[in-house]
């Protein structure tokens, strides 16, 4: 008995370490600046004036337009050219297969920091500078999700494959019409792995955009706040971070479960 | 057997197309790019290996290199050790276990700008609420971002909080595979609660601590947005990390062939670090 | 099959739709300003006006998009090809080498123009924005120069009737005002603050005015040698030593916080007019400040000399329309314009008749603070004319955080150290 306190004791005094200060960004956002110095729990005063300010300031509402925007079509991209990949992986022979599948193994392995440079200039060069397409295209493929769609799609029963076949259904019509109905967890898990990678990315649209109407979230987030541009005022720069992290917390309340399972099934590839 | 002996091979084309693209071709030209000097606006100029030689007599980068593999002996262990903790008490049948886990699992998909953001006057040296708790306590002021000696130790502090939650689950899979019988035998001879933590759990888990190790040595490589935000490498370059000075030289000074060269350089230490430790699990399991 | 062809089709239709490439054409110009928040408002006024009078050349605008600092954003955009077609925050030190690699139209080139800058500047002026191969490659525009702001309240209240001028009275001052702060034998309040990040321009406002001022303008580097190992330079560095060892500068970056200034935390700062902007719109009741000259390690008979930040105005070679550009820059200067832009950002034109136009002079009766400022421009020095500046003051900057912050070496050995490094830099 003694033992189960001391634990919940523990779980409770770590539950609080790992989500109070999210509170305390929240609070203090909706605190007037003045008062953010003394804030510990409950805000003296009321106002969203740090959100009507960052709102006037920065193109916050465009930015999020652009992160779903990116976000969105990368989690397409890499949901439709992942399946067809992996499906073509995990069941179909043809020459070259085992050489391609340790192909995207290896690229798993190269580290960013090496590609980073010549991807800028390559970027530069194909005048993708400042559009959707620097953001965008150099993602639509991702090997990690080639590999956990061959995975799942090894253990489909063959039965399935060959029913279709019968029906006379080409390779496309099998993979989106027949394997991705039987294939909802892998689906949700890739795309939540994915949507989430690329909502957070910073670096890449860092270097690549630099007009402020195409700015991501989080690159607009970490301009402003490490700029000059929030005139000092604590309140707003915290808002502005609030603001980025809500969309991904209130998804995570929806599919939480979701969330947990894509994360270990990344942590498993290893 | 079937008509489309070509259908396969369109399936993987955009594979092939994106890995020409986007990985055969940069790294091909960035392994190219370190033997020129180039600042993008005028033209290339060859310079041999002066790009490598300078990265050997780079102090600078020497000390973002160690700097970066003093955050991983901090942030390893420490998360080790909290993610184990935490699973193995997560682990005893208790209520609301699925409540915690999800607690825990909050600072992981939260973005790290907003993150570090947060952090940074969690941190604050006189007004920040860390001091403040530590004072009112009674304890004195902590210079977590001013002190030299601090800082790197802060900012992995702060990653190990943000990532452990992952790692706690992570560990909670690799506990349930223990079987019930090693425990129960343990029993009845009579071992405490930390002796069988020791002598059986942690021997089973193995696997699952070197695949967090190799997961967060991959993670603590690419250490960036944290010291950009927060100490811009200060204080006396003691938070400057390996791909924050890489950063600086290519997109700071445009000094592309040194910084390609600095890439080339650290992405095979890492593949080097990564494959020592992929070759010591293979030892072991 | 149907529906996901459907769905294919309309990704790319919308990544279409909303991807525009750098090459289409397009009938407006374009034209980045600073993002300074009043700067903003002033630019966006006169661009709405230019638009309603030229329906056929309009002008695009918006702040340059941010970085850790604008210089870097620009020459991002130079590499992308991404330029304005007209960019009013250039940085004096980088156009020497933008016009050598041929990305700014010589402006002296177009019609008009020397008729306007000889009208407008004087002849040292112009003699400094003056490239080495004879062309002028932008409009100097404005200056800010840097002072210290005091709040009047907290140097009242250690008796200091007037603000320190030397480097004895701003220990003394700075002493007596953390006796008078200490709460249970803690520094709560700092006398000034200096921004800590090792950034190279963060030097500009700090270490390089009070250089000036100590050294009446001596250059950092001349004829690519450096020239900095100096006892001004050793002076300034103590000065600002002793500031860190005694705490009275705080070594916190402050700047993450709230504003530090108008909660009074700290009690002066080195800074320019734009700040004025800034602490009337934000300032608490009852809050009152002045500015003051740069503080040096003598009396001075005339006002010392300090950085100006000079940011001019430069039309980069994408533009299709130089001269459409230059008119509206034109329109952009115009002296009724240029009040308006007194008026609204607090930031000085520069030009010679600042003090001695009445079109000015209500203005100045009326900001006593910004006469101050004006006066200040006749005794001030932008950047010298070379090349590697930003790995000068880079270098200076790590000097500076070795010895003046954090205090592992000595301000001799670390600018004894510095001035061998810049000149190999230069020997390269």
């Amino acid at each position: 008995m003694i033992k189960k306190t001391i634990f919940y004791f523990i779980l409770i005094v770590s539950a609080i370490v790992f989500t109070y200060p999210f509170l305390w960004m929240f609070l203090a956002s909706i605190s007037p600046d003045k008062a953010i110095g003394n804030l510990v729990l409950l805000p003296s005063q009321v106002t969203l004036d740090n959100y009507r300010q960052m709102i006037a300031k920065i193109p916050i509402w465009r930015a999020l337009l652009n992160s779903v925007i990116v976000s969105g079509l990368i989690t397409t991209g890499v949901l439709v050219f992942g399946s067809m990949i992996g499906y073509a992986l995990a069941r179909l022979e043809f020459k070259g297969r085992n050489l391609i599948f340790y192909l995207i193994i290896f690229t798993m392995t190269i580290p960013f920091q090496i590609t980073l440079i010549p991807q800028y200039i390559l970027m530069v060069k194909l005048n993708w500078t400042d559009t959707y397409y620097a953001l965008i295209v150099p993602y639509l493929i991702n090997a990690l999700g080639i590999i956990m769609f061959r995975q799942y799609f090894l253990s489909l029963p063959q039965s399935l494959i060959d029913a279709a076949r019968i029906d006379g259904c080409g390779e496309l019509r099998i993979i989106f019409r027949i394997i991705w109905p039987n294939s909802v967890p892998v689906i949700l898990t890739v795309a939540i792995l994915t949507f989430m990678t690329s909502w957070n990315e910073v670096l890449w649209p860092l270097i690549v955009i630099r007009k402020e109407s195409l700015m991501t979230l989080p690159q607009l987030v970490t301009l402003f706040v490490v700029g000059g541009r929030a005139e000092s005022q604590l309140g707003v720069k915290l808002a502005s971070s609030v603001f980025l992290a809500t969309p991904i917390v209130i998804a995570y309340a929806f599919f939480q479960k979701y969330f947990i399972n894509s994360m270990v099934s990344t942590g498993q590839k290893e | 057997m079937r008509k489309g002996k070509l259908t396969p091979y369109l399936l993987v084309s955009p594979y092939i197309v994106h890995f020409l693209v986007f990985v055969v071709f940069p790294v091909a030209f960035s392994i190219l790019l370190t033997f020129f000097k180039w600042d993008i606006i005028s033209e290339m100029k060859f310079s041999g290996f002066a790009n490598y030689r300078r990265l050997f007599a780079d102090r600078l980068f020497w000390k973002a290199l160690v700097n970066t593999l003093y955050f991983l002996s901090i942030h390893i262990p420490l998360e080790l050790v909290v993610s184990l903790f935490l699973a193995e008490i997560l682990n005893q049948k208790l209520k609301f276990q699925g409540l915690f886990r999800a607690l825990f699992f909050l600072p992981v998909i939260v973005s790290g700008v907003a993150v570090t953001i947060l952090w940074q006057q969690l941190y604050g040296y006189n007004a920040g609420l860390l001091n403040k708790f530590l004072m009112y306590i009674g304890l004195g002021k902590v210079g977590w971002l001013i002190d030299t000696k601090m800082a790197m130790p802060s900012i992995a502090i702060m990653a190990t909080w943000k990532n452990v939650g992952l790692y706690i689950i992570l560990f909670l899979v690799g506990l349930q595979t223990v079987p019930k019988q090693y425990y129960e035998a343990a029993e009845l001879e009579g071992a405490s609660h930390w002796q069988k933590f020791f002598k059986i759990t942690l021997p089973l888990i193995n696997p699952t601590i070197i695949m967090v190790v190799i997961l967060s040595t991959i993670g603590g490589f690419s250490l960036f947005i944290e010291p950009y935000i927060m100490t811009g490498g200060g204080p006396l370059n003691s938070t400057l990390s390996a791909l924050l000075y890489i950063y600086k030289q290519g997109f700071f000074y445009y000094h592309m062939g040194y910084a390609s060269a600095l890439g080339i350089f650290f992405a095979l230490l890492i593949m080097a670090v990564v494959i020592i430790q992929r070759k010591y699990i293979e030892k072991r399991t | 099959m149907r529906k996901i062809k459907k769905i294919l089709s309309a990704i790319l239709l919308l990544s279409l739709t909303f991807c525009t490439g750098g090459n289409s054409k397009r009938n407006y110009l374009t034209y980045w300003s600073s993002n300074n928040t009043y700067e903003i408002e002033f630019a966006r006024k006169m661009v709405a006006e230019w638009n309603a009078a030229h329906p056929n050349e309009k002008v695009k605008f918006q702040p340059v998009p941010e970085g850790q600092s604008s210089e870097e954003v620009v020459l991002a955009a130079i590499v992308g090809k991404t330029t304005p077609d007209i960019y009013s925050n250039m940085w004096q030190g980088d156009v020497e080498a933008y016009a050598k690699a041929k990305i700014l139209v010589a402006l002296d080139t177009l019609k008009g123009f020397k008729d306007f800058i000889y009208s407008r500047c004087d002849s040292s002026t112009i003699k400094e924005v003056t490239a080495a191969d004879g062309h002028i490659y932008q409009v100097p525009w404005k200056v800010n120069p840097i002072m210290m702001i005091y709040n009047k309240k907290l140097l009242d209240g250690i008796g200091f009737k007037n603000p320190p001028t030397t480097y004895k009275e701003f220990f003394t001052a700075a002493e007596r005002f953390q006796k008078q702060n200490l709460v249970n034998g803690r520094v709560t309040k700092w006398f000034g603050y200096a921004e800590i990040l090792p950034t190279w321009w963060q030097r500009l406002f700090d270490f390089y005015p009070l250089y000036l001022a100590e050294s009446g303008g001596m250059p950092l580097v001349k004829n690519n040698k450096a020239v900095f190992n100096n006892k001004y330079a050793l002076r300034v560095f103590n000065f600002l030593r002793t500031l860190y060892v005694h705490d009275y500068f705080p070594k916190e970056r402050l700047s993450a916080r709230q504003d530090v200034f108008l909660s009074s935390v700290i009690a002066t700062r080195f800074t320019g007019p734009w700040d004025i902007a800034h602490t009337e719109k934000f300032k608490p009741k009852g809050f009152k400040y002045d500015f003051a000259p740069l503080p040096t390690s003598g009396k001075k008979s005339e006002l010392p000399i300090t950085y100006c930040d000079p940011k001019n105005i430069v039309i980069f070679n994408t533009c299709k329309n130089p001269q459409a550009a230059w008119e509206f820059i034109k329109f952009y200067l115009s002296e009724k314009n240029e009040l308006k832009f007194l008026e609204i950002t607090n930031q000085l034109p520069r030009r010679k008749d600042l003090l001695s136009n009445p079109l000015f002079e209500d203005y100045f009766n009326k900001n006593p603070m910004m006469k101050k400022f004006a006066r200040q421009t006749l005794h001030i020095k932008g950047i010298d004319q070379a090349l590697y500046l930003k790995e000068v003051f880079d270098i200076i900057s790590q000097a500076y955080e070795e010895s003046v912050v954090y205090r592992v070496r000595t301000p001799k050995a670390a600018l004894d150290d510095a001035e061998k490094q810049v000149n190999l830099l230069y020997s390269k």
